[in-house]
């Protein structure tokens, strides 16, 4: 068994006085699901900042692929293969799906654009999607719907031949019929060998699609765990109370009535 | 058809036959001129005309001048498929997931759902109700009807009416599949075995277009076969073909829930990669995936030397029965390392009599990866409603 593709440790964020994330570890193995759930202000979007290098840790040693590295921007995660996904659709409404798919890494020599290849290519990573839903890589973003848009910025990422895809709620947006096909291009990332990250506040997308669930609580990493052996009742109780059984944070020995 | 070979066809149902015959050419090999469709079905232009015509106002295909032009003259026009005429539901019940898909004529995936079985949701019930439920809300969506199913179930399925016997690694027995769909999607509903649908899917679509005797294997948790020859898929008897997973290679090996022991997938099953690649048991396949593709040359030799020896051996046994002209692997098969399948065939080449005969029998890795199944339910569904579009 080879190393996780990414592994954080002892991973501190504050943010003035207040102290975000407290000596999180958080690990990504290649080629499964592992949510990430915690309640409103947990840290998870803070958390995926950081990866992202939009956030500058405080603390903690990043791995990547078994090799010390340092995130000190979004240039620097994006070289190394992690994408961001998020859940506000962060897409150029005015840009068709090509332009979107290649902005800021446009292909092409000086002046002119080689927008053959790009279509090409933009095609090409849809089809081995099998995302045949979208029309024509040429229709204007703002023409899509809300899953469709949610298609495009994942497809992004495996055109980049992305090793890490971070998705923050992907599906907050959209109804159900589009969660559900959103979920299984999540899914079938995954099983391309990406590693992946869902972060869901849905219980029932996080265990239709989750290999691991890793639950963050008040800032603090309780609970990382394998899909199989917990029920929704459990995931909902890490969440809530930080602890379930004997999973999570450990019971203080005398707690006051 | 209905006539027999002593008996005359009247004009209007050799006129249905050719009409069934250029649509399934259509819905097969996708868009074509009327020119190469006179050429292919062998009919005369003004025949391809009235059907096409015919055709096109009920909706079901369309016309088209072509992009690119070849040569002088008028050019003839490009018929194509109107996907949204036929809408089938394709479902691929597997052991750890489920996925469904609407497809339109002509192959093309309207939308698609899936979803992990884990603990309870692996039941027949549950698993029966989770479809009806998902495909509804997916041809919502998509704002079609659809007018047949076809699903593909890892087990021993009896081909009349879908009653699936029995599924072991899903720990099914007895489940009348079919009847229970078609009494929910009120359209018809034809079940088959995993690895023969497959097949049919490599035959029509993939990597054995055209090939008339070709024999697919798959690896999920068990390893099946489908088998073509001359063309057409072979059965056997009501339909049970494909077990190529139970051959026994092995005798001294490990007991196999079938009740033998030493089956070959035992020894080259996602289990058996499993331990190969020293990762725990049921691992998600992207991560025996990503193992695969992790692997140096070194590595493919030591660690997967077991594996590649029984994967060897048992596909030597399959091209000596069989006698195809071409081996396709698919499912898991597909992240096999290519140096290694290269070895693979080399070795069967060198030792299988039947490939020296024939002059080699080629080995190929799918191009369809985990869809061959899906896009295989889909064909499964189209066999049935080609003739009545």
């Amino acid at each position: 068994m080879s190393e996780p593709i990414l592994e954080l440790t002892g991973l501190n964020k504050s943010f003035g006085p207040v102290h975000v994330l407290h000596d999180v570890d958080f690990t990504v193995r290649a080629g499964e699901v592992t949510a990430l759930v915690g309640d409103n202000g947990a840290g998870k979007s803070t958390l995926v900042k950081c990866v992202a290098g939009i956030h500058p840790m405080d603390s903690g040693a990043v791995h990547f692929n078994g090799e010390r590295v340092s995130i000190s921007g979004p240039r620097d995660a994006a070289d190394l293969g992690i994408e961001v996904v998020y859940q506000d659709l962060a897409l150029a409404d005015n840009l068709d799906i090509v332009q979107n798919m290649f902005l800021g890494r446009e292909r092409g020599s000086g002046w002119l654009l080689d927008e053959a290849a790009m279509e090409q290519a933009a095609r090409e990573t849809l089809a081995s999607l099998s995302v045949r839903t979208v029309k024509s890589v040429r229709t204007p973003v703002s023409a899509l719907s809300g899953g469709q848009r949610q298609t495009v910025a994942i497809a992004k990422s495996v055109l980049w031949e992305s090793k890490v895809v971070l998705l923050d709620e992907p599906t907050a947006a959209l109804g159900v019929a589009q969660t559900r096909q959103v979920l299984d291009l999540v899914r079938r990332l995954a099983e391309q060998g990406l590693g992946v990250v869902l972060i869901s506040h849905n219980m029932a997308d996080v265990f239709s699609v989750a290999d691991r669930i890793a639950t963050l609580y008040l800032g603090r990493m309780v609970a990382d765990v394998s899909t199989r052996d917990v029920t929704h009742a459990q995931v909902v109780e890490l969440i809530t109370a930080g602890r379930s059984g004997d999973l999570g944070l450990a019971r203080p020995e005398n707690a006051t009535v | 058809m209905t006539s027999t070979p002593t008996a005359g066809a009247r004009p209007d149902e050799v006129r249905r036959h050719n009409r069934t015959a250029l649509l399934r050419r259509l819905h097969v090999g996708g868009p074509c001129t009327r020119a190469a469709l006179a050429i292919e079905l062998g009919l005369n232009r003004s025949t391809i005309k009235a059907l096409v015509d015919g055709l096109a106002e009920s909706g079901v295909v369309s016309e088209r001048v072509p992009r690119a032009r070849s040569g002088a003259g008028r050019p003839s026009l490009l018929v194509l498929p109107e996907p949204l005429a036929a809408v089938v539901l394709a479902v691929d019940i597997r052991v750890e997931q489920v996925a469904i898909a609407l497809v339109g004529l002509g192959g093309q995936l309207l939308g698609r759902d899936s979803w992990n079985l884990r603990g309870r949701a692996g039941e027949p019930a549950e698993i029966i109700t989770r479809i009806i439920e998902s495909t509804r809300l997916l041809a919502e969506e998509l704002d079609v009807r659809m007018v047949a199913a076809g699903v593909s179930v890892p087990g021993v399925v009896r081909r009349g009416d879908g009653y699936v016997h029995e599924a072991p690694n899903l720990k099914w027995t007895d489940v009348p599949l079919g009847d229970r769909l078609t009494g929910a999607f009120g359209v018809p509903v034809r079940v088959g075995n995993d690895a023969e649908i497959a097949a049919l899917a490599e035959h029509l679509r993939g990597a054995a277009k055209g090939s008339l005797d070709a024999v697919y294997v798959a690896a999920d948790i068990g390893v099946g076969g489908g088998v073509i020859s001359d063309g057409t898929t072979l059965r056997g008897t009501a339909g049970y073909v494909g077990e190529l997973g139970h051959m026994v290679v092995n005798p001294d090996g490990r007991p196999c829930y079938c009740g033998s022991h030493g089956c070959w997938e035992t020894e080259v099953g996602e289990l058996a990669l499993c331990r190969a690649l020293d990762l725990p048991e049921h691992s998600p396949r992207g991560v025996v995936v990503a193992e695969l593709r992790g692997l140096t040359a070194t590595q493919i030799t030591t660690t997967l030397g077991d594996f590649t020896r029984w994967l060897t051996m048992g596909l030597i046994t399959i091209v000596n029965v069989f006698g195809p002209e071409l081996v396709v692997l698919g499912d898991l098969f597909t992240a096999l390392p290519p140096p290694l399948v290269a070895q693979v065939a080399t070795t069967i080449a060198e030792r299988s009599l039947v490939s020296r005969a024939i002059g080699g029998t080629r080995l190929v890795t799918s191009t369809m990866g985990t869809d061959a199944k899906l896009i295989g339910a889909a064909e499964l569904a189209f066999e049935s409603v080609l003739d009545t579009v």
